[in-house]
């Protein structure tokens, strides 16, 4: 039975699990196949919407690691965590849909290309950011040293996005600045409609684990207090 | 469809998996939450006791 405090968790949950279907049902029914790529191509409504929402969560680690280095308030703690570790999933997948997608389309599952090779070190960050609160000496240590390595990881995002620019990596680019739309209509809405549920997906999990902290604190908090007055 | 069953269950495996991250992070919240109030409860208990 869910407690009165999760009620509009369950029910943000509720929402984007019956989005889910819908979302597959325009990706796989209603957007075109592409001319080129073909079945493959289908990979992109799910590549790009992670790789967004990886970015997304970084930023969102980003305004929990300067909020905690400016405060050492314990909820922007809480939303580096929970930003870290659910950007850490999506960076993950983001790994795991290019290569599927690579393999086709460019005949090798990996590459040392820079837009890839900057997203493994974002996923390394991430995990060393997990990491480090999982070693740390103290909590307000491990918190001060994944702050400090959210700085850092947010610094790698623009990297990503900008390489295959800077460095005429093989990386393709769909959408960004000067770049015409390519997608027909079909596509659009399969590639947005995937997008929001991703995103609905993400608060979700990112409000259940700021949850999950806040309360480890507080049982923390008291059997510290309870220990300290026998 | 048929063409991309492959693709299909793959993105189905992988949302069913972000669902059950959720449901584990839930389960793990009212865990952790149970706990707490307990302890609260006794604490609430011992501080009544020292009163009395």
């Amino acid at each position: 039975m869910p407690r009165r405090h999760d009620t509009p968790l369950w029910l943000l949950f509720a929402v984007t699990a019956a989005a889910m279907p819908v979302a597959l049902y325009l990706i796989f029914v209603r957007a075109p196949e592409e001319l080129v790529m073909g079945a493959v191509q289908k990979i992109f409504y799910f590549h790009v919407p992670i790789a967004a929402i990886t970015f997304l969560s970084v930023f969102v680690l980003l305004a929990g690691a300067v909020g905690y280095l400016w405060t050492r308030r314990a909820v922007w703690d809480h939303l580096s965590v929970a930003s870290a570790e659910v950007g850490l999933v999506f960076c993950t997948l983001v790994l795991i849909t290019g290569p599927i997608w690579a393999k086709p389309a460019w005949g090798v599952w990996w590459t040392w290309e820079a837009k890839l090779t900057t997203t493994l070190i974002l996923w390394l960050l991430l995990a060393g950011i997990l990491l480090s609160r999982a070693y740390a000496a103290s909590p307000e240590q491990g918190a001060r040293v994944a702050s400090v390595l959210g700085v850092v990881a947010a610094l790698d995002v623009p990297i990503v996005y900008k390489a295959v620019d800077w460095w005429r990596g093989q990386h393709p680019i769909v959408f960004g600045p000067g770049k015409a739309n390519p997608l027909a209509p079909g596509m659009l809405s399969a590639l947005l409609f995937s997008m929001l549920v991703f995103f609905l997906l993400y608060t979700s999990l990112v409000a259940a684990r700021m949850r999950l902290a806040a309360v480890e604190d507080r049982l923390a908090a008291l059997e510290d207090s309870a220990w300290r007055s026998q | 469809m048929k063409s991309y069953s492959f693709l299909f269950w793959g993105y189905l495996v992988v949302w069913l998996g972000l669902a059950t991250y959720f449901v584990v992070l839930m389960r793990r919240v009212s865990r952790v939450a149970r706990r707490l109030d307990a302890l609260e409860s006794r604490s609430k208990a011992g501080d009544g006791r020292s009163a009395t």
